[in-house]
């Protein structure tokens, strides 16, 4: 791939939002780049790493997203250019810090990446951050293109500098994940800590005299952010387009539009926000000014909408607005060109539903089975939770009698057939609070949580010092393959070395964990099955907290690693067909043929579980060429 | 023009993705693709949308626009069949990978009924690129198969552009098998009548 780092000014490449966005952070001249992995955010800090960036700036993925907050307002209050990127829970963890840093603003541009994912894709939620703008009082920026994500990124600094506000780029996964050409801008050099001013009153925040009267110069600020913006920014709000049927949008949603508009032929004047966060009230009004019907097009909630038409109304302009109920344009999911085209059609030219196109297949006569994501061939996740399930069973509970409370990760997806071995995934942490609430409400039987590395370092820890503070009985597994599987392969904080290049003093779960008071810690490799469900059994016989790390690396970042030297296969007469293998394992390299497994032989990573499984030894190991 | 990419998560769907927008980009088009990314996806149903030329301004499409379906699995082309437009052209590799969710049914899926049911429907070119891209010296490069038969029936991307491509997007280490891939599935397509040999 071209070093979209250090590609020359003019350059038109095809790149992904993210890589866009990574540029753009390096043309602003940033230099401290945190966040914390999640889809569809984490391509910006990967591409920085990709391409080299660490070298001369600071660019590392930290524990969690409001620690990766604080990183970078620490930055920019020294006037340094700093970025965070998270997806949209995220921003719900570094909330807290957030709001706090409009009143104390900041020095060098700080840009937030909040990516949302309407859906949804990838996210336990379809959380619209738009609002963060009314929550947080930060401007909120919106692009609609890799390219203007690359050129709002840009743009953000130079607003952020000139407000002294953080400011919140909120981007979807239509534009994080698509691809597009891009025209490369200039490069700037880092712009580093110029000087740390001691402001007591503007960044102290346990006066409240202090807080009231920085709540006024943020409002005060606020009230410049719209001017500013049209003068610092390439990508503007815009209005293409006449007629007196009008169309507002943002985002994604505005791809749609401009392409429905087109495919229709019709006079439409066709308005763009990127600006939505305070809302553009004079761009707003000037254009609305001749418009006689007002669709909103959006994806999720009714934000514009709701700035639409209480500015009307402000304004004493009755003109009606269609928005959320106009025919399609629902509150959940996505939005695309044709649900667009025919909203359009429907509410703002009050014609009869447009073309649709002519499918090779209109109706679909042949079924064909689902294959939703499951955990990959070899995964150690699949044995902790074999050894997990033959581990109750070997202690005398029945697998409906141990409520598992899962967490964030790839883990999660042990939730489906045939293991369906967890009963909740909630949010970051949860597992081990969740778990503990059922257990003080007076459950009696054991409850396990489950939770990976990762996700033990940026929000678990804090629960297991509830647990153990309290003592509460707890079975708290901490599935340690070593990396942040789910979002790609990064770093988490037990590595010796990061992506940066950088040196990093390992942290050990074990040290951890003995140092927030549990006495009763057990490490396994879950490829060792048979010490693994032996380690379920007594712990799940035992009453305290207790802690089994099943450790094993990631199978897939192993085999990139390491390679995969042996790999099994069915041998055809002895297979009779039981699925036994099957089903215990639902191990993606297993297929049934109509009479018998067999293993397509490119995706087993030789973990040996199926073999161990089969009652009829037919499944022998191979050496792989 | 409209490219469906039909893929099980890791096949290297969102690699051939990425190969079309740079051969895009080269050739001076205009340019959009659409996927969800992240490791979730591997082993799950993917579908990656590319759209070349023009004013392309969204990622993605719905139903009966595509102009090509390109498969890397049976099953997944088939559920991804509705994307196509009457008339357009589907190349499917031969590989089929029952997801285990019909596995533990006890259900399977037979390749030549699969098959049928989507040459019913539309002009379909079945590539075996499995045993190519291993001819190839790089079992993984099915993609680039698929990839060299597709690069012969479609007019608006030029072959050296789609070549430049694949060396910008393959790391070196594979390059050389996944061009010989690609040679591969555009000999396969020629020899099968479907294109014609190409003289640029
Ligand atoms: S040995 Fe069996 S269970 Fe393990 S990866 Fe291979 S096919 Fe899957
Ligand atoms: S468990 Fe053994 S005999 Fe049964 S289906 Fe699997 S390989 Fe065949």
């Amino acid at each position: 791939m071209r070093n979209v780092l250090k590609a020359p000014e003019g350059e038109r490449l095809a790149l992904m939002g993210n890589e866009a966005i990574a540029r753009g952070l390096v043309e602003a001249g940033v230099s401290v780049v945190t966040g914390y992995p999640g889809t569809p955010s984490s391509e910006v800090l990967m591409t920085l790493h990709e391409f080299g960036a660490g070298g001369d700036i600071y660019v590392e993925w930290a524990v969690n997203e409001r620690v990766a907050f604080e990183i970078a307002y620490g930055a920019s209050i020294g006037g340094a250019r700093a970025a965070v990127t998270m997806k949209a829970p995220g921003a719900s963890v570094a909330l807290d810090p957030l709001i706090s840093s409009a009143y104390g603003g900041v020095e060098g541009g700080l840009m937030v990446l909040v990516a949302d994912d309407p859906g949804p894709h990838t996210t336990q939620t379809e959380q619209d951050d738009r609002w963060l703008g009314f929550l947080a009082k930060l401007p909120v920026l919106s692009p609609s293109s890799p390219q203007e994500a690359k050129d709002l990124t840009v743009a953000s600094f130079e607003l952020s500098e000139a407000v002294k506000l953080p400011v919140i780029l909120r981007t979807t996964t239509r534009v994080n994940h698509a691809v597009g050409d891009v025209v490369l801008g200039p490069l700037r050099p880092p712009k580093r800590v110029v000087l740390f001013r001691k402001d007591v009153p503007r960044f102290v925040r346990a006066g409240m005299a202090w807080n009231l009267e920085r709540h006024r110069w943020l409002n005060r600020q606020l009230s410049t952010v719209e001017e500013v913006f049209e003068k610092v920014s390439a990508v503007r709000n815009t209005a293409e387009g006449s007629g007196k049927a009008c169309v507002v949008t943002e985002g994604a949603a505005y791809n749609y539009v401009a392409e429905a508009v087109s495919e229709l032929g019709a006079e439409v004047k066709i308005v763009k926000l990127a600006l939505l966060f305070p809302p553009p009230r004079r761009f707003l009004s000037e254009v609305l000014e001749d418009c006689e019907r007002v669709l909103v097009v959006e994806e999720l909630d009714p934000y514009v909408e709701t700035l639409v038409r209480s500015l009307l109304s402000e304004l004493g302009r009755g003109v009606p607005v269609y928005g959320k109920t106009a025919s399609g344009m629902a509150l959940e999911g996505e939005l695309n060109t044709r649900i667009v085209r025919e909203a359009i059609a429907s509410a703002l030219l009050g014609s009869a539903a447009a073309r649709r196109s002519a499918t090779a297949e209109p109706s679909r006569s042949i079924g064909v089975p689902p294959r939703p994501p499951p955990m990959c061939p070899g995964c150690p996740h699949r044995n902790t939770y074999v050894a997990l399930l033959l581990g109750m069973a070997r202690a005398g509970y029945g697998r409906d009698e141990v409520p598992v409370f899962g967490d964030i990760g790839c883990y999660a997806l042990g939730a489906q057939p045939p293991l369906e071995a967890i009963w909740t995934e909630h949010s970051m942490g949860a597992s081990i609070s969740m778990a503990m609430g059922l257990k003080v409400a007076g459950y009696d039987k054991p409850v396990v949580a489950v939770i990976g590395d990762s996700t033990f370092f940026h929000a678990g820890i804090q629960p297991l010092i509830e647990v153990a503070h309290k003592q509460i009985d707890v079975l708290v597994v901490i599935v340690d393959n070593s990396v942040v599987a789910m979002t790609g392969h990064q770093s988490t904080p037990a590595w010796p070395e990061l992506e940066s290049g950088r040196k990093a003093r390992p942290m050990s779960i074990e040290s951890v964990v003995k140092a927030i008071g549990v006495d009763r810690v057990e490490v396994v490799d879950p490829y060792d099955l048979d010490e693994a469900i032996e380690a379920f059994a007594r712990l799940l016989r035992e009453p305290g907290v207790r802690v089994l790390i099943s450790r094993h690396p990631c199978a897939l970042m192993e085999a990139r690693v390491k390679g995969v030297p042996y790999r099994y296969r069915v041998i055809e007469d002895r297979c009779v067909g039981c699925l036994a293998c099957v089903r215990v394992t639902g191990c993606p390299a297993l297929y049934f043929d109509g009479q018998r497994v067999r293993i397509a032989e490119e995706d087993c990573l030789g973990c040996g579980l199926c073999a161990r499984f089969c009652p009829y030894k037919a499944i022998e190991v191979i050496r792989s060429g | 023009m409209n490219i469906a990419i039909a893929s099980v998560g890791g096949q290297g769907g969102l690699t051939l993705s990425r190969v079309l927008a740079v051969a895009a980009v080269l050739d001076g088009h205009s340019v959009r693709t659409g996927e969800t990314l992240g490791m979730a996806q591997r082993f799950g149903s993917v579908v990656s949308y590319v759209r070349v030329g023009g004013r392309v301004l969204s990622p993605v499409f719905s139903e009966g626009e595509a102009d090509f379906l390109l498969g890397l699995e049976i099953i997944e082309a088939v559920r991804a069949l509705r994307l196509l437009r009457r008339g357009g052209l589907a190349i499917v590799s031969d590989a089929l990978k029952p997801p285990v969710s019909a596995s533990l049914k006890r259900e399977s899926y037979d390749r030549a009924e699969l098959l049928k049911y989507m040459s019913d429907r539309a002009k379909l070119l079945v590539v075996p690129a499995q045993d190519l891209a291993a001819q190839a010296g790089n079992p993984r490069a099915a993609n680039m198969v698929v990839l060299g038969a597709f690069g012969r029936l479609q007019t608006v991307l030029t072959e050296g552009s789609i070549r430049r491509a694949i060396s910008e997007v393959i790391h070196p280490r594979w390059l050389e098998g996944s061009l010989k891939a690609f040679e591969l599935g555009a000999e396969f397509c020629v020899r099968s009548g479907f294109a014609r040999a190409r003289s640029d």
